[in-house]
């Protein structure tokens, strides 16, 4: 896989971003997304994507030129992933001062979540058909997945049984904690240490697919930013939709 | 060209849909602003 010295400076990397990416989350600002320039950005990072996607060299290998939805179907999953991340740590804030404006966050988050979720299993079975000739096989990582998905289905569920606003908030909140970590043992941890997965990237450390070829990366990383920034986007317009409603109830 | 096999027509045509959502988004951030301003400006004129 790696050898002995790369792994623990990955390893560390991942011990030590965590906390700090974690953290800073926690004390951003919003009003640094006010701004619009991560828009346009989004926008020319996926043409950029489609664009120099369908010419740039790739390795030979069984699936052939199918390789090249590498671009498209993985960032429906780094979108959903940042996704659950920022409802992740939207809870969390929550949980700690009780705003609701957060609970919005959080919520609308796993709502574009489930959305990138939904598009990343089905551009993954049309590829599977082509690849393992049928839409869906008996995979650790595609199981995994599915239960992922309904895991957040689950919190959609219960945001819905309950009436009482602060209540609905407070008790979503601590499911969703609780459903981001489920969902990643699910969706990475699970699949790695079956042995059995057949789906590709088990291994590599998520987000570090060190078997890339370069001349893939120069799409595959501006791709993955501009998929991330789309869902940000989305998420933006939800959450402001929901407070100018919230604003003509009151 | 002729190489990709005329994979080109493909392109432009997702590059056009890519363009187009992208408008479409646009459109919608430019009236949830709308709104947000008016509802801002009803808001002040209320209490004066």
């Amino acid at each position: 896989m790696f050898s002995g010295f790369s792994q623990i400076v990955v390893n560390i990397t991942f011990i030590v971003c965590i906390p700090l990416f974690t953290y800073s989350c926690i004390k951003i600002k919003m009003s640094m997304l006010k701004k619009d320039w991560w828009k346009y950005l989004s926008g020319v990072l996926l043409l950029y994507a489609i664009v120099v996607g369908f010419f740039v060299d790739i390795p030979d290998s069984m699936i052939h030129q199918t390789m090249r939805n590498l671009f498209y179907h993985v960032g429906m999953w780094f979108g959903m992933f940042s996704m659950l991340i920022t409802g992740f740590i939207y809870s969390l804030r929550y949980l700690r001062k009780f705003k609701e404006a957060e609970d919005l966050v959080a919520v609308e988050a796993v709502n574009v979540g489930l959305m990138f979720g939904f598009l990343g299993i089905f551009t993954g079975m049309i590829w599977a058909n082509f690849t393992w000739g049928s839409p869906w096989v008996k995979d650790p990582k595609l199981n995994g997945a599915a239960v992922g998905l309904f895991i957040y289905l689950a919190y959609m569920i219960l945001r819905g049984s309950i009436d009482d606003v602060q209540k609905r908030a407070k008790v979503s909140a601590v499911y969703n904690i609780f459903a981001f970590f489920l969902w990643i043992v699910f969706v990475l941890i699970l699949p790695r240490i079956s042995g059995e997965s057949i789906h590709p990237g088990k291994d590599s450390p998520p987000v570090l697919p060190m078997h890339l070829e370069p001349s893939m990366r120069f799409v595959f990383y501006p791709a993955m930013i501009g998929w991330i920034l789309l869902g940000f986007w989305i998420m933006n317009l939800r959450v402001r939709l929901r407070k100018v409603r919230l604003k003509l109830d009151s | 060209m002729d190489a990709y096999g005329k994979i080109f027509v493909v392109v432009a045509v997702l590059a056009v849909i890519l363009v187009g959502i992208f408008i479409y988004l646009f459109s919608i951030d430019r009236k949830v602003r709308k709104m947000e301003e008016e509802l801002h400006e009803k808001s002040t004129n209320k209490k004066k």
